[in-house]
């Protein structure tokens, strides 16, 4: 019995939230997703990329029961999603594309009809509580055509939270929000995910926004996975960005003109430089700088999943 | 259940706030209003065209101009205007909402696709019966508070019958049930395409040149378009006028009530079987 | 010659005898119309008219010399534009504007009638000939056929029970020649029934039934009665 308890226990601990396994689509002979198969660990932040018209919008809506793949099974918590919808998507909080709204409707108004239709019970207090956490306090009682398109990724992500749901799935969340917007949203969903432990599907094409929240990701191009792990273990030396702070600008320059490192430079801006090296050219280079009497104030790298992306889907 | 009226309650609200929703409470308004200024000014005219035949040899005692006729005439009149007026909202509440993205909201919920397009089919019909509670109460009651009421004067093909005034609150009653089931067909027909086709303009549109279609089919004497008549529902869409018949002819009212209401059943569980294999793909 | 002039005289002494004869019964009917300044009766009005339903109404009706007759029913109803109920009195109680002969004596109802004929002396009037069928035993007129310009013949056949002393009939059927009934398009939107509408109103001659009860004779009825509201 204990045994059994404790078999279940961890198997809920180690369960999937998302198993998507051979998924199919096709659009009379167009084939939109040729063969997808992915996992997403509960608790993780995860990351779901792709150009434009790889197939990545309709992967997601096969999985939000949108659209019905045309072969293959997606479960979602251990259950298939075709035979479970309904429980599914009371654990899911999305928003999928823009996020439209009834514009003759107050933002208030379109939260209590999603929240009635989620048989969610909300005080007026949660109410307050939900709009200060998406930053849309004082604008709840406006009319939802008032809102800018930032304005509505805020409400979208309040819609997609009012339920508490374990899964947020979210696709390009960030599009229309201000740079403050982007951070706010950027930590929201960082406590959500450690604190609360929600299990998060971001999709985005601010690739350092998903660089800085995802745990793993996937790559998907012309309906087929091109790439799949760890954030860490997919982007390799060659993805390397090095910024180098000298403290005297002129003898910088110069070293670096006088460099075989001078094609690697991507851009300075102030005391930095910018270069894409592979790891073991750093020592090399800060060596060098030394050498050539530039006083190296920093030197610091970090992977770019920008120049992985583009490299994997584009062959650049 | 509980699920199902918190859906049904959203479909409502959204329904009841949609400024396309108060557009045919105005036209019906002014239709109403207009026509019973104008009975009220020439009123004595129009009903010559009438009674005037008559009047060579018969004089006509008895308030012919009274608000019982008004609302007779009202509803005939209406009957063009309110499959419009009925489409216009109910011909949008599918393909309206995959139009402008909310469906994918409204479809991932817990609430399944039956659900959701029965509690919009329900809403669709609350619409119509408020829309022709509207008319009722203005082409009836207001109707009788300006013109009084007294027996009505009733004309078919078959001539002029007068229905006593004790006689007019069950048939009227009666007449808006049909009215009600006539339109709901309408309505269900607008609902089916909306779920078919994804533009909130077509639906509506397509809904009206059926409606046209079939009333011209129906309107010919011709052999071939006769085998079909009697299944078109157009052709049964007029029954209510049957309430005023005297004796009001039972079975051809439950024979129409039959095919209207087989009209409902068909559409909507088509509107259901699509829609539970449609793709939302905007 | 002789003979020609006797069979002449003959049939004028004949007709004139005639003539005063329908004068004579006339006068007796004018007598019986005359004893009756007014009453007010309960009345059950049957239709059936050409191209018209309407179902069977009761109401009062009111009379008053020379012409005033009213009928007040609950809804709508139709009455003869020359009612004969008031028009009969008044047109024989001016005997000096027709002329009268007895044409033949027919059996109506079971009486023996005498067929008098009224011919206006004024050749402007409305009305073209007045044939009246009036007992021989007895002044009351079993049947009218009153044929004006406008209206056609106007046809009533009275039956008399209890008011039979004042000539008042208890039923009085009136037949009346009407128009072809038209629906105008517009107004008829029944398609259902478009197979039937070779049926209307093939038939032209309307009737209606007056059943007259409880009549109140004389009771000096106000002129307010016959003023519609």
């Amino acid at each position: 019995m204990t045994f059994e308890y404790l078999l279940c226990i961890s198997k809920w601990i180690m369960s999937n939230a998302i198993e998507v396994k051979n998924i199919k689509k096709k659009f009379g002979d167009f084939v939109a997703v040729k063969d997808l198969s992915f996992e997403v660990p509960a608790g993780e932040i995860f990351g779901f990329l792709g150009p434009n018209g790889s197939g990545k919008s309709t992967s997601l809506r096969m999985m939000l029961a949108l659209i019905s793949p045309t072969d293959g099974s997606i479960d979602f918590f251990g259950k298939p999603l075709k035979k479970n919808r309904s429980e599914i998507m009371g654990r899911i909080g999305c928003i999928i594309e823009k996020p439209d709204f009834y514009t003759y409707l107050s933002a208030h108004e379109n939260l209590k009809l999603f929240a009635r239709a989620n048989g969610v019970d909300y005080s007026k207090e949660d109410y307050t509580e939900l709009y200060e956490l998406v930053g849309l306090s004082g604008r709840e009682g406006d009319k939802v055509k008032t809102y800018s398109h930032g304005m509505k990724q805020r409400l979208g992500l309040a819609q997609a939270l009012l339920h508490n749901p374990d899964l947020i799935i979210l696709d390009e969340p960030n599009t229309g929000l201000d740079p403050k917007g982007i951070i706010e949203l950027r930590e929201l969903l960082l406590k959500l995910n450690k604190e609360e432990g929600k299990t998060i599907l971001f999709s985005s094409h601010i690739l350092s926004e998903v660089e800085a929240l995802c745990d793993s990701l996937i790559v998907i191009n012309n309906g087929e996975t091109v790439a799949q792990g760890r954030v860490e273990d997919l982007l390799s030396d060659e993805d390397l960005l090095v910024d180098i702070e000298v403290g005297n600008l002129e003898k910088g320059k110069v070293a670096f003109e006088n460099s075989k490192w001078k094609d690697l430079l991507r851009e300075q801006k102030g005391n930095h430089f910018r270069l894409n090296l592979p790891m073991d050219e750093i020592p090399k280079v800060n060596t060098y700088l030394i050498e050539n009497g530039v006083e190296l104030v920093s030197s610091s790298y970090r992977k770019r999943l920008e120049d992985y992306f583009l490299r994997i889907t584009q062959g650049k | 259940m509980k699920e199902f009226i918190a859906i049904l309650k959203n479909e409502l609200i959204k329904t009841i706030k949609r400024p396309r929703s108060f557009i045919g409470f105005g036209v019906v308004a002014f239709i109403c209003l207009i026509l019973q200024a104008a009975f009220a000014n020439d009123g004595r005219e129009i009903l010559s065209l009438v009674t005037g035949q008559l009047e060579n040899t018969l004089s006509i005692e008895g308030q012919v101009l009274n608000g019982n006729l008004i609302c007779f005439v009202l509803l005939q009149t209406l009957i063009i205007q309110m499959p419009l007026l009925v489409a216009l909202v109910t011909g949008d509440l599918v393909s309206g909402e995959v139009a402008t993205g909310t469906m994918r909201f409204l479809l991932t919920r817990p609430a399944s696709r039956t659900k959701v397009l029965v509690a919009k089919w329900l809403a669709g019909m609350f619409y119509t019966f408020l829309l022709l509670l509207f008319l009722g109460v203005l082409a009836l009651f207001v109707s009788r508070g300006i013109f009084g009421a007294d027996d009505l004067i009733h004309v078919n093909s078959e001539g002029l019958t007068v229905i006593q005034a004790n006689d007019m609150n069950w048939r009227f009653a009666g007449a808006f049930v049909i009215a009600f089931l006539s339109l709901s067909v309408v309505a269900t027909l607008a609902h089916f395409l909306s779920t078919v086709l994804d533009n909130s303009i077509t639906p509506i549109v397509s809904t009206m040149a059926i409606v046209i279609i079939f009333t011209i089919i129906g309107m010919f004497d011709m052999p071939s378009f006769n085998v079909i008549q009697p299944f078109l529902f157009t052709t049964h869409m007029i029954s209510w006028k049957d309430m005023f018949e005297d004796p009001v002819p039972k079975q051809e009212i439950i024979n129409s009530c039959i095919i209207l209401f087989a009209h409902i059943v068909v559409l909507l569980g088509s509107s259901i079987y699509i829609f539970n294999r449609k793709d939302i793909n905007s | 010659m002789k003979r020609i002039t006797v069979i002449l005289f003959a049939v004028l002494i004949s007709t004139v005898s005639q003539a005063q004869e329908a004068s004579s019964l006339i006068n007796a009917v004018n007598k019986k119309f005359a004893s009756v300044n007014d009453y007010k009766a309960k009345v059950l009005m049957k239709f059936a008219l050409p191209g018209i339903k309407i179902n069977t109404l009761a109401g009062r009706v009111y009379y008053k010399k020379p012409n005033k007759l009213r009928i007040i029913a609950p809804g709508i109803f139709f009455v003869p534009k020359e009612n004969p109920m008031k028009d009969i009195p008044k047109l024989l109680a001016n005997t000096k504007a027709y002329t009268s002969i007895i044409t033949g004596y027919e059996t109506v109802q079971g009486k023996k009638c005498a067929v008098v004929n009224v011919i206006p002396l004024d050749p402007n009037l409305e009305l073209i000939i007045g044939k009246f069928w009036i007992s021989v035993k007895e002044p009351l007129i079993y049947l009218s056929e009153i044929t004006t310009k406008e209206n056609g013949t106007i046809r009533t056949q009275n039956y008399y029970g209890k008011y039979k002393k004042q000539a008042l009939p208890d039923k009085i059927l009136i037949q009346l020649e009407m128009k072809k009934f038209k629906v105008p398009k517009m107004l008829a939107m029944d398609v259902k029934k478009k197979s039937k509408k070779k049926e209307v109103a093939s038939k032209k001659t309307g009737e209606i039934y007056l059943l007259i009860s409880d009549y109140k004779v004389n009771t000096k009825l106000s002129n307010s009665v016959f003023t519609k509201k």
